[in-house]
C-alpha cells in the first residue's frame, strides 16, 4: 500500500526556528507544511504591503526557508506554504532568489493568488449577498465598509493539486487554509477527488492533527509531565496509508511526546461542532475517528470520515475597529485589594474629569482573577495576598481620546496612587482591527497559478 | 449524590476563533464520561461562567474520544483582536473549567 510522509515545520507565525530545521535535518518527509498565518495576520499584512508594494509576505518564510532547503532540496520534501500573505507572488521572487543565492536549482515554485475579495465586496452586496458576521450575527457589513482594511477567502487544495501535477517543488499561497497545505499533497498523492468523503475526512482530520505544529505532540498539553524535554519540542510527522488511516509521530530525538491523550487533545482543539469540522475542501466528521497507540511515540488513527464540500467559502474580513489605551500597577502588600479597588475609583474619577467614556474598560487582577475571570475565588483574608497587578485597558473609537485616556488618567494614577504602586515601562496606545467573518458563493473567489523556475 | 470538581474527573484544552471559546473536555474514564454527558449543558455551563460568556453555548458529544465539545460564542470580550482580556484567546478557560461541581454517585 502506497504511503507518504508529511510534516508540519511551522504551525504559527513566530515559530521558534529549531523546530522546523531539526526536523528537516532529522526526518526524510515527502511533503512539510509551513503554516504562518492567523486570524488577523491577513489585515497586518495588508498593512504593510499598501506601505511598501513589496511587503506583505510573512517574513518568517523566509528564516524558515533558509534553514530547511539544504535538506529538503537533497531529500526531494517538497514544501507547501500559506506564508505568501497578502504577497505570495513577492514571497516567491525572494524564495527563487534564495534558492538561486544558495545554489540548490534548478527547482520549480508555483505561486497561487486571487483569494483576495476586497474589490468584490460592493458586487457581492449590489447581486444581494448579504456578508453577515458569522460570530456576532450582525447583518450589515455596510457599517464597517469604510474601515475595511482586508477581506481574503480561505482556499482549499485545487491549485495545490494543480501545482503538483505541474512538478512544483514549493508552491505559496495567501490565505490557503491551514488544513489544506496536507489535505492537497494527500489528493495529488492518492488521486482521490472532493467526492470521496471517506477520502477527504481522513485528509481533513490528519491535517488538523499536524497543522498547529507542536500542539499535537504535547504542546499546550494536559500531559506536560510526558515531555522528556520541553526545552526541546519537535513536530508531528503524519504517515498516511492510501486508504486514509496515519501514524502519527514526531521529529526523531525531539523532547515532547505523542500519546492517544496527545492526539486527542488536539482532535477537540478548536473544532467547533466535531460533527462538521468545516473546511474549504470538504467537512471533517472527527467523532468515529479511533486512537491506537501503537509504538512509543507512534499513535495509529483510523475510521475517519467526512462530508460533502460547502458550497460556500469563509472570508475574513479585517477592519479598523477602535483604539486601546493600556497600563499595569503592581500593588504590594499590605492591603492590596482595598488599594487595587481604590487604584480603579482613582482611574473612573479621571475619566470622569476628562469626560471620557470608554466603549468599553477592563480591569484585570492579574494573580487573582486574570486567568479565570467571574470563576475564580477572591481570597477573603487580604492579608494573604502578596501582590495584585492591576491590568487596565479601556477601548475608545478615536485615537485622541485613547492618548489622553493613556495621558491624564492612566498615567499619573500612578502616583495618586498609595505608597508602594510599582509601575513598569509605559504601553503605547493600539490600534484595533476587527475581524468580520463572513461567507461569500465558492465561485466569487478566482484563484491563478503562476510557475517560476529557480535555475 | 455527592460533588466533585471537574479537575479531579478530566482534562480540558480551550481555543478560538473570532468571538467563540471552542473548549474540549476529556473524561479519565469511560464511567465519568456517561456522567459528563449528563451533568455537562449549556444551562449549567451559562450559571457557572455568568457573564463571562454572553452568547449561545453548544454542546457535542463525542463518544469515539469520551469528550464533551463546549462552543461558546460571545465568550472571549470580542475575540482575540478586541478583547481587552489578557487571555484574548481563551487559553485559560482550559482550567477554569476544572473548578465546575460535577454531581457524580
Amino acid at each position: 500500500m502506497k504511503k507518504i510522509k508529511l510534516a508540519a515545520a511551522s504551525g504559527y507565525w513566530g515559530e521558534p526556528l529549531d523546530l522546523p530545521k531539526e526536523l528537516a535535518e532529522r526526518e526524510d518527509l515527502d511533503y512539510i507544511g509551513v503554516e504562518l498565518l492567523a486570524e488577523v495576520s491577513m489585515a497586518i499584512l495588508q498593512r504593510w504591503k499598501n506601505k511598501n508594494p513589496k511587503a506583505g509576505y510573512v517574513p518568517d518564510l523566509i528564516e524558515i526557508l533558509k534553514l530547511i532547503l539544504p535538506n529538503t532540496a537533497k531529500k526531494g520534501t517538497k514544501i507547501i506554504t500559506n506564508g505568501g500573505g497578502t504577497n505570495p507572488m513577492q514571497a516567491g521572487k525572494e524564495i527563487k532568489k534564495l534558492i538561486e543565492d544558495m545554489n540548490l536549482g534548478p527547482m520549480k515554485i508555483a505561486v497561487i493568488e486571487g483569494e483576495d475579495v476586497m474589490d468584490k465586496i460592493d458586487k457581492l452586496l449590489d447581486d444581494g449577498v448579504v456578508l453577515s458576521n458569522l460570530d456576532t450575527g450582525e447583518k450589515d457589513i455596510r457599517k464597517i465598509k469604510d474601515d475595511i482594511v482586508a477581506a481574503h477567502a480561505y482556499i482549499g487544495s485545487e491549485k495545490i493539486v494543480e501545482a503538483l501535477k505541474q512538478g512544483a517543488d514549493i508552491v505559496i499561497g495567501g490565505r490557503l487554509s491551514d488544513n489544506a497545505l496536507y489535505v492537497g499533497p494527500m489528493m495529488y498523492e492518492f488521486g482521490f477527488d472532493f467526492d470521496d468523503l471517506k477520502m477527504m475526512g481522513s485528509a481533513i482530520t490528519i491535517g488538523h492533527i499536524v497543522e498547529c505544529g507542536e500542539c499535537s505532540v504535547g504542546g499546550m498539553s494536559n500531559f506536560w509531565e510526558n515531555n522528556k524535554e520541553p526545552w526541546n519540542m519537535g513536530m508531528p510527522i503524519a504517515e498516511v496509508s492510501e486508504n486514509g488511516d496515519a501514524i502519527i509521530g514526531m521529529t526523531r530525538d525531539s523532547g515532547g511526546h505523542v500519546s492517544e491523550n496527545t492526539i486527542r487533545e488536539h482532535l477537540v482543539y478548536e473544532v467547533h461542532n466535531p460533527n462538521e469540522y468545516i473546511m474549504p475542501d470538504g467537512i471533517g466528521d472527527l467523532t468515529k475517528a479511533m486512537l491506537q497507540q501503537v509504538g512509543p511515540n507512534k499513535v495509529k488513527v483510523t475510521n475517519m470520515n467526512g462530508k460533502a464540500r460547502p458550497e460556500m467559502l469563509k472570508v475574513q474580513v479585517g477592519y479598523y475597529d477602535s483604539w486601546v489605551a493600556q497600563a499595569e500597577i503592581l500593588i504590594p502588600w499590605p492591603n492590596a485589594l482595598t488599594k487595587v479597588k481604590l487604584q480603579e475609583k482613582i482611574i473612573r474619577k479621571r475619566l470622569e474629569k476628562f469626560k471620557l467614556e470608554p466603549l468599553e474598560i477592563n480591569f484585570e487582577w492579574v494573580g487573582l482573577n486574570s486567568a479565570h475571570g467571574v470563576v475564580a475565588p477572591i481570597p477573603e483574608d487580604e492579608d494573604t495576598i502578596n501582590e495584585i497587578l492591576l491590568r487596565i485597558s479601556a477601548k475608545f473609537k478615536d485615537r485622541k481620546d485613547a492618548e489622553t485616556a493613556r495621558r491624564q488618567c492612566l498615567m499619573g494614577s500612578l502616583i495618586f496612587a498609595p505608597v508602594g504602586a510599582a509601575f513598569g515601562v509605559p504601553t503605547p496606545v493600539r490600534r484595533i482591527v476587527g475581524l468580520w467573518p463572513t461567507l461569500v458563493p465558492r465561485d466569487t473567489v478566482e484563484l491563478k497559478l503562476t510557475m517560476l523556475e529557480a535555475n | 449524590m455527592g460533588k466533585k470538581i471537574l479537575r479531579e474527573l478530566a482534562w480540558a484544552r480551550s481555543g478560538d476563533k473570532g468571538d467563540i471559546s471552542d473548549l474540549g473536555i476529556m473524561a479519565k474514564d469511560d464511567k465519568i464520561y456517561d456522567i459528563l454527558k449528563k451533568e455537562i449543558t449549556p444551562e449549567k455551563l451559562k450559571e457557572f461562567y455568568k457573564d463571562n460568556v454572553k452568547g449561545e453555548i453548544e454542546v457535542f458529544p463525542m463518544d469515539n474520544l469520551k469528550a464533551i465539545k463546549v462552543v461558546m460564542k460571545q465568550a472571549l470580550s470580542g475575540g482575540a483582536t478586541k478583547s481587552l482580556r489578557w487571555d484574548m484567546t481563551g487559553k485559560a478557560m482550559a482550567t477554569s473549567i476544572l473548578r465546575m461541581e460535577i454531581e457524580v454517585d
